[in-house]
Formats: C-alpha cells, structure tokens, sequence
C-alpha cells in the first residue's frame, strides 16, 4: 500500500486525543458523598462487565475516527499485485474512422467527433514523455503520423484533419497495423485504445480469425488491447436513422448518342422513422434535371427511375442524392456513363443464306441492333453491317470499330494483312469458329504459335452435331473481364440458359506465347471466350459458332446482351471500369505514346493528385490507389479527352444498428477484450493497475459509519432507557 | 407549644396552613383521653353508638332496663368511644439521610416533617413520642400529650446527628417490644437498605395493629441521578466505601434499579395496608401532609 498525502499520516496522532481525554476525565473526577450506594453497588456488581466493555468499545471507536480520517486524507492506494510497469507510456490509439463515424444529429456532434474528444482526453490524462501514434481503422486506413510523436498537440491536429472515410472498419486490418506499429515503440508502458461505434455491420461480420490473431500479436508484445464504445448510451439515444441511396443501375453500362437510357436508383430507410416525402435529385454533369418525391417507410426500399438521353459522346457524370440525414456518405450515388457515338461492326459472314435466320451472322445482326430490326424508333447503340468472305477488304472496313468472322473458312493474305493492320491500330476483331473452318489456314497463318492474331489455336471438335446428342453449357463462374462481368448479377441472365451440342477445343501453341485470357469457361473446362489484346487491338475468339448450328445461344435472350457486351468491349479497347468503390484502384488505358507522361486526377473532395502513365501490355497505364472518398474523379491531361470516374460508397455501414448488450458482451468474451464507456474508464483502470486502487473513500466511508456508530453508541451506553414515574415537583404518587 | 418554638423548624405561612388540619387516626386506637379518634372498644363510652341483643356473656350493667321495660327483652346499649392517638415519630438519622445540599439534606426534611407532625398531635391533646435512629435505636422519648412535651420532642429533633448504617429491620425489632398499646408509628426515612427485613418488620407491626404510615424522604439527584462528567460517590454510611465511575454510563441501569426498588418498597406496603407517602426534600412540606391527611380522611 502506498500514500498519494504521506505525510498527512502525521495526523494519526490525534488518535491520542480521545484516549488522553478518557484518561483526563478519570483523573479529575467530582466528588459526591451519596446516601443510595447500596443501589450503586448492586448495579456495578451486575452490570461491571458489561460497562468495562462498552467503555472500551467507545473509546476504541473514539479513537478510530482520527485514525481513519488522517489515513483517508493521506489517500492510499491498494496496489493488488506487480500488474503495473512504471514509465513513459507509448499510446496507440486505433481509430475507427468508417462511414458510420460519420453519424451524428447535428455537425460537430458525430461520433467521429466523439472519437477525437476521447482520443483528447487519452493525450491530457497521458504519463509526461509519452509518444503517441494512431491507425485508422476504416476503409483505405493506414497510419496517422509518419512517425510517432511526443507532441499530443501535433497528434491531435493529425487527427483533427482526418474525416470519416467511406468504406467499413476493417478491424482485424486495423489491429494488425497496430501490432505493426506497436514494435515501433520502445516505452516500457504500451497501451492499444480502439476508439470505435462498434457497428453490427462492421463487428459481425469482422475476420474472427484475423481479430484473434491480431489480438495475440499485440498480447504478445505485452498489451492488452483495450476499446472504448463510443456509441454507448451517454444519456441519450445514439443516431441510428439513415437513408441511402443504395445502387444506381443503367442498362449495359454503355450509352450511346440520342440513346434513351434508364437509371433505376434504389432508396433504402433503415432505423424507425418514416419519410413521407422525401426528395429524390437527378443530376446529370452537374446539372439538376429532376427531383422526384417518394414516400418511404421505416425499413423500406423504394426503386426511382429516371431516364434521360445523352446528346453527346464523351464521359458523363450522373448523381442521384436523397436529402440530407445524419449519415452524408451514402446520401449520394454517382455514376459514370461512357456515350459513345454509333458503333459500327463488320459482321463477315462465312455462311450466307437466303432463308432468313438461316445464315451465319443473320442472328448476331439483330442481336447487334434490335431496335432497328424491330423497327422500333430507339436508338441503337451498335450499326451491323455484314459482308461475305471475298467482299472483305481494308476498303469496306471503314468506320467500323469491330470485325467479326462468322464460320469464315479462311482469309486471302491481303485480307489478313489488312485485318492485322485493324486489330494493331486499335479495332476490335471476335472469331467465331463453324463447319466450313480451313483448320489448316486458322492454325496456321492465323495463329501462328500465338504470334498471329488468335490467342489459341482451333483443336479437335467436340460433341455431336444432332440435336439428341449430349450437350455442355456455360457453369456459373465469377467472369473478370469487363465484357462479361454484366452477367455476374444473375439478374441480368444467365450464360447457362444455352446448350452447347458442338465446340472447338481452344488449345495453346508451342511457342510459348501469350496465350490470352479466358474469359469464360465451359463445364468441360474447355475455355469458351478467350481474349486477349493485339496490338492497340483486342481479340476475342469463341469455341462455338455464331449461329445456332451448334448451340442454342441465338434462341436464349441472353444472346442479344452477351453480343452486345463483347462488341462494346472490344469496341472501347477493354477499357477498366468506370465505376468503381471506395478503395479500388483507379485504372485508365492511355495510347503507348503517354506511357511516361503525368496526368492530373481531380478528386472529389477537391485538389487534384498527380499520376504518371507506365508502358504495359503495349499501351500506357494510368493507376490511382487514392480513391478514399466517394464521387467523381476525373483525369485529365495535355490532349487528353477528359475521363471520368465514379466512386461509391460501400453501403455495408448504411445500416447504423450497434452491436446490442449481448452481442458486444459476447465480443468481448470471445475476444478476451475489455470494452469501456470512455476513455476516462479506461484511464481509471489502468491507474489501478499501476498505480494502485485509491481507497480513500471506502474509508472516508467507514470514518462517517464510526460516526455514526459513535453517536448510537453513545446514546446506547448513556441514553435513559427508563423513565422515573413520579419525577414531578411535589408529592410523589 | 409556644407557636415560637415551631417557628424554629417550619415558616409562618407553613405554620398557617397547617392549622386548619386534623390529623385523624384510620382505626380507633386505644387512648387514654377522649379526643377525635375512634375507640375500638364499644359500650364504655360517653357517646351512644346503638342497641343490639343481650347474648351470654354480656356484663349485666351494660343492660338498658328502659328498653327491658317497654318490651320485655334484654338489649345492651353500645357507645362509641372517643380516644387520645398514641402516635410514636421514628425518625432516620443514618448516614444517607445527609444527602443533600446545607440546609436541605434529607434529615432536615424529616425533622421539620416530625415536628410538624409532634405539633400537630399534641394540639389534638394526641400522645407522641420520638424514637431516632441509624442501625440502631439511638434516642427513645415516649409518647406524652403534654404540650411541654413537644418541646423536649423538638429539642431532640435540633440536636439529632447523622450517621452511622440504617437498619430499618432490626430497628422495628426493637420497637415493637416497647409498644404496649395499639397506635400509629410514623417512620420518617429514605428506607434505604434491605427491602425485605424492612418488610418483613412492618408486617410483624401491623399483626400488633399498629397503623404504620411511612414518609419516604429522597433527595431530586437519587431520583434523576443527574450527574454528567466521572465522579467519584463516597458512601455517607460507610467512610471509605468509594466508588469512581463515569455516572452516564450507569444512569440507565440505576434507575431500573431504584424503579425496582421503590416498587418493591410500594408493593410490600400495599400487601402490608402500610401507607407509604413519597416525598422529595424539594416538595413543600405543608402540601405534602396534606396529600396524606386528604387520603387518611377518604379511607375513613
């Protein structure tokens, strides 16, 4: 035990005073001379005991009270074992500084700002000569000060600049860096605060395993990591009402000039409240075009859509923004439209036919515009042109941004001097195999060992022609590239709607060339779509025809979309998508001749970052990793059409629910953690631990029942308990 | 007496009041001079009481031949006699009759209270005597109706002395032998001591139907024991019996104790048809004998 007030333990000796005074009173007494003695004596002979006792009693208590009191004021503390190490303490604070932060009734009351005020007040209550250092725990976090820093003052402005990011606490990642960051420090005390909201959306479905074994990391390097709720009840409810506007679909992706195109946005309410009339704006580069109002229950989604037509090609911004609540980052969804201008395919037929839908591209040209082929006054994104073998030639290619070869059974030399001329200037070509295939002329001139435009080689063929025979189709798999990964939501069809009877199998050269992407994979295994860039070109080559001579993807409505997407893929050079979430990598293709160049990214909060293009895959790269808040980014440059990118929000933290008593009781057991009310409970305990438990007020306590206990006492011991009938003036009865 | 010679021991106004009282015996006692007080023995008596039936045994003379004359039968006159009250004042002088403060200690009362009394029989040409007292039988005056006896009463009483052990018991012992005559004894004391020797005594007084009436004489402080800070109680019947205690912590107990005490005293009394009167020395004497005089003439 120890004393914060030593030396007022000198005031223990007036413990003395009550029994001096006892001795005192028994050296000057009065004298009576008392005529009722045999009343007296016959009272002491029974009651001595008793009254030798009660007078021990109080004077013990007597004594006790300025004991207790000079041991309360000298403040001790009960050091309960060697728990505590003494010195510079290293505090690491963990900041949990997700979308959800961001919460708040009004500005400057978020729990973000929450989190500073407890990180504040970790720094004033910290040992002098400590360091401080802070991980942010949210999307895109990382560490806080370049190095750690003696200067709570320069830690807290660090911190103060720090927004809420716009993805979800990632807290196994976090923690990890903090155990990175951890061996950093050489305090002998080390301290681990995580400051979060402990959100179910982040907290229950957190990595368990990598929580633990970033919890051990940090126990084994002697801390124990501590966490401070800040979304715990402080006298009021905490925020949980939020709308978002969750998703914003549009069509393909891809819009063409004077297209009608359709975006469906979806507005979700979570928490209790209602929203009656709740706007809904439409903003296309900028610009207000409408403001929708829609009715939105507790806990209900409402689908708006809006249309509009593009006059012009280029990158467009579209937003759509529900009004205002307490949670501003999921408020918003932007988009980013690519308008094209019509795109033109040269569809080359191997198989012409009189009889209509019976020749080989006769499908794939209404799949490409129909509209057109419906004779409907919509626009179609894409104009098919289709020419026989001999007819093709670089002279009818003319605008054409795509070349497809239908079961064409082989090319002149001239004609595939001039595709190959096509493909490395930047045109999209897709080879679709059929019975009339020269296998000979297709392995040979056009593959090449891979050096020839198609990434495979045609092998044997597979499966029978007849309609009873066994067929194959296309499993469910995760598709990657941009052509394909439309189909990834199974909403907008399926590429297993289709039998496959008939198929090439594609298979690698000797030569050890690049033998292209597999875009999509048959149940066999046998790659279906294989792609690959040529040039400023791309290839894309199936393993099945155009038509439906061997499937049944013409007869599928998946068809018209898987055309479309691989044409405009092919079209816009495999451009890397558009649209992306907070967090992922900004990707630009760029001509070979700006590899080495810089270009300036606008980002959405303001300011612009600096990127250089490198040379790959024979065209200039332009990536940005900086994509940490949600809205539009654009690059620009010297000669440089502007592109733009839209970034969402993560709407994972939408959902503003905390962890409840049981779940957060069941974290902290798992995780063997405690959790704290603030930071005050932290530093408290942590007093404790090293200091030691003041006790001064249990027995400050005590003094007052000794008091107490006193004046009862007295009472008891001297108190008449009898009352003398008679003890009136006068006459007695 | 000389009203002079009282005015030694109670006030003028004390003087006043007590005139218009008359000590009045409960029982007819024996006497030798006709006064106010009953005579137990009937037919003798210069005052007709009543006529009853002639039985065997009935001396002639008592017989009223008037009666005989009118209708044939024998009827013997009764008369209710008028005697003097032999009354004995005995009067406690042990040491704890020395509480108090001067001039109002506890035997001061009971010698003003036995003069008082002395006075007042005497003028009721009643008999007195005085016997004082500590554990023994220090001076005896037997019962006089003289009025120059009062003066030899109060005499004694003005150089009585406390001291010494009481011993009410053995007191009443050797009393009772010295009492021929039926009477009333007055005890003056605060009957301190053993309760049942004192009891025990009064009994045997009342089977030689003596009317006993008792004046309990305590001071204010053994009623409240009022004491605060540590006191040393010296004995005043035992020189040298001291005892140091701090009196708040045994007040409590004392009082049960002295409740005990004086119920036991007033229980005895009651079974015994001893009339007990509690006086404190702060109580004005003149009331005092008239409480006990009002409640004598109601039990008439």
């Amino acid at each position: 035990m120890n004393f914060l007030n030593g030396t007022l333990l000198g005031g223990m000796v007036l413990g003395a005073v009550p029994l001096l005074i006892h001795l005192l009173h028994k050296r000057r007494f009065r004298v009576v001379p008392w005529g009722a003695m045999h009343l007296l004596d016959s009272v002491l002979k029974t009651n001595r005991r008793r009254m030798q006792l009660e007078q021990v009693l109080l004077l013990l208590i007597r004594i006790g009270i300025p004991l207790f009191l000079a041991l309360a004021m000298a403040r001790p503390v009960f050091k309960s074992g060697g728990m505590g190490v003494s010195g510079n303490e290293g505090l690491l604070l963990v900041v949990d500084h997700s979308y959800s932060m961001g919460a708040g009734e009004r500005p400057g009351e978020t729990l973000f700002d929450r989190a500073r005020l407890e990180a504040q007040e970790l720094t004033r209550t910290a040992p002098q000569g400590g360091v401080f250092q802070g991980v942010l725990l949210g999307e895109g976090g990382g560490i806080l000060l370049d190095r750690p820093t003696h200067d709570p003052g320069r830690f807290l402005e660090a911190l103060k600049r720090v927004t809420p990011s716009a993805g979800p606490a990632d807290l196994a990642a976090g923690l990890q860096a903090a155990a990175g960051q951890l061996e950093k420090l050489r305090e002998p005390v080390k301290s681990v605060v995580v400051l979060t909201d402990f959100q179910r959306a982040s907290f229950g479905t957190a990595d368990r395993a990598g929580v633990r074994t970033a919890l051990d990391q940090l126990r084994g390097a002697g801390v124990d990591p501590a966490f401070v709720d800040l979304g715990a009840r402080r006298g009021g409810s905490l925020h949980t009402d939020n709308v978002a506007v969750e998703s914003v679909e549009f069509g393909s992706g891809l819009a063409g000039v004077g297209q009608k195109l359709q975006f469906r946005a979806a507005v979700r309410s979570y928490g209790e409240t209602a929203h009656p009339d709740l706007g809904v704006a439409f903003r296309v580069d900028g610009v207000e075009k409408t403001v929708v109002r829609v009715n939105l229950g507790p806990g209900q989604t409402q689908q708006v859509v809006f249309e509009h037509v593009f006059e012009s090609a280029g990158s467009h911004r579209v937003e759509v923004e529900g009004e205002g609540d307490g949670l501003a980052a999921d408020n918003r969804f932007v988009a980013c439209v690519p308008v094209l201008e019509r795109v033109e395919v040269l569809l080359v037929n191997g198989e012409p036919s009189s009889q209509a839908l019976r020749g080989e591209t006769d499908f794939a040209e209404v799949a490409l515009q129909p509209f057109r082929a419906g004779r409907m006054e919509l626009a179609d994104l894409l104009s098919a042109r289709v020419v026989p073998v001999e007819k093709f030639s670089g002279a009818v290619l003319g605008k054409a941004a795509v070349v497809v070869l239908a079961n064409v059974p082989k090319l002149s030399d001239p004609q595939l001097k001039d595709l190959e001329g096509f493909v490395k200037s930047g045109g999209g070509l897709m080879v679709w195999p059929g019975a009339k295939l020269d296998l000979d002329w297709y392995r040979g001139p056009f593959f090449r060992d891979g050096a020839g435009l198609l990434p495979l080689s045609f092998g044997e063929i597979q499966g029978e022609p007849r309609d009873a025979g066994r067929t194959v189709n296309v499993p469910p798999q995760r598709f990657e590239d941009s052509s394909l990964d439309f189909f990834n939501d199974p909403r907008n069809g399926s590429l297993g709607d289709a039998e496959i009877r008939v198929w090439h199998r594609l298979v690698p050269g000797k030569g050890g060339a690049d033998p292209g992407k597999v875009l999509a994979r048959l149940e066999t295994g046998d790659p279906f779509l294989v792609g690959r860039n040529h040039g400023a070109g791309r290839v894309i080559m199936a393993a099945t025809t155009l038509d439906a001579d061997w499937n049944s993807f013409p007869l599928r409505p998946v068809y018209i979309p898987l055309l479309q997407r691989l044409v405009l893929g092919l079209a816009s050079g495999g451009e890397p998508p558009r649209n992306l979430k907070v967090g992922a990598t900004l990707t630009s293709f760029l001509p070979a001749k700006d590899a080495g160049r810089r270009f300036d990214i606008g980002l959405p909060e303001g300011g612009t970052a600096v990127v250089e293009a490198v040379a790959r895959d024979g065209k200039a790269v332009l990536e940005f990793r900086g994509t940490r808040k949600p809205g539009f980014y654009t690059v620009s440059g010297p000669g440089l059409e502007p592109q733009h990118f839209a970034v969402n929000a993560s709407r994972a933290e939408s959902d503003l629910t905390r962890l409840s008593a049981g779940e957060l009781e069941a974290f902290s057991r798992e995780n063997g953690v405690r959790v704290f009310e603030n930071a005050a409970a932290f530093r408290k305990l942590q007093r404790e631990r090293r200091v030691g438990r003041e006790i001064w007020r249990p027995i400050l306590l005590g003094v007052l029942a000794l008091l107490f206990g006193e004046l009862w006492f007295q009472q008891r011991v001297t108190g008449s308990r009898v009352s003398v009938r008679g003890m009136e003036k006068g006459v007695l009865r | 007496m000389p009203v002079s010679d009282l005015g030694r021991f109670l006030s003028a106004e004390e003087l006043r009041r007590l005139g218009g009282l008359q000590v009045l015996a409960r029982e007819v006692v024996e006497g030798f001079c006709s006064g106010l007080h009953q005579s137990p023995h009937r037919g003798f008596s210069v005052e007709f009481r009543q006529h009853r039936a002639y039985v065997p045994g009935d001396e002639i003379r008592s017989i009223d031949w008037r009666v005989f004359g009118r209708t044939d039968r024998f009827y013997v006159r009764e008369y209710e006699e008028e005697t003097n009250l032999r009354a004995q004042l005995l009067v406690d002088v042990s040491g704890s009759m020395g509480y108090g403060p001067a001039g109002k200690a506890k035997w001061q009362y009971a010698v003003q209270l036995a003069a008082c009394l002395a006075h007042l029989m005497i003028r009721q040409q009643d008999s007195v005597g005085l016997v004082t007292f500590d554990s023994g039988i220090r001076r005896v005056l037997p019962p006089r109706a003289r009025p120059s006896h009062l003066q030899a009463i109060l005499g004694e009483l003005e150089g009585a002395k406390t001291g010494g052990e009481s011993d009410l018991g053995s007191v009443f012992r050797a009393v009772l032998p010295k009492l021929q005559r039926r009477g009333l004894l007055v005890l003056i004391s605060d009957c301190f001591g053993e309760v049942q020797p004192l009891l025990r005594a009064l009994a045997q007084l009342r089977h030689g139907h003596q009317e006993v009436l008792v004046f309990q004489v305590l001071d204010r402080d053994e009623l409240e024991f009022p004491f605060r800070e540590w006191t040393q109680f010296e004995c005043l019947e035992r020189p040298g019996s001291v005892r140091l205690l701090d009196p708040a912590q045994v007040r409590g107990a004392y009082l049960e104790r002295l409740e005990a005490f004086r119920s036991e005293l007033r229980r005895g009394c009651r079974q015994n048809r001893v009339d007990l009167v509690e006086l404190t020395t702060d109580s004005p004497l003149t009331e005092a004998l008239a409480v006990y005089f009002k409640r004598r003439m109601q039990h008439r």
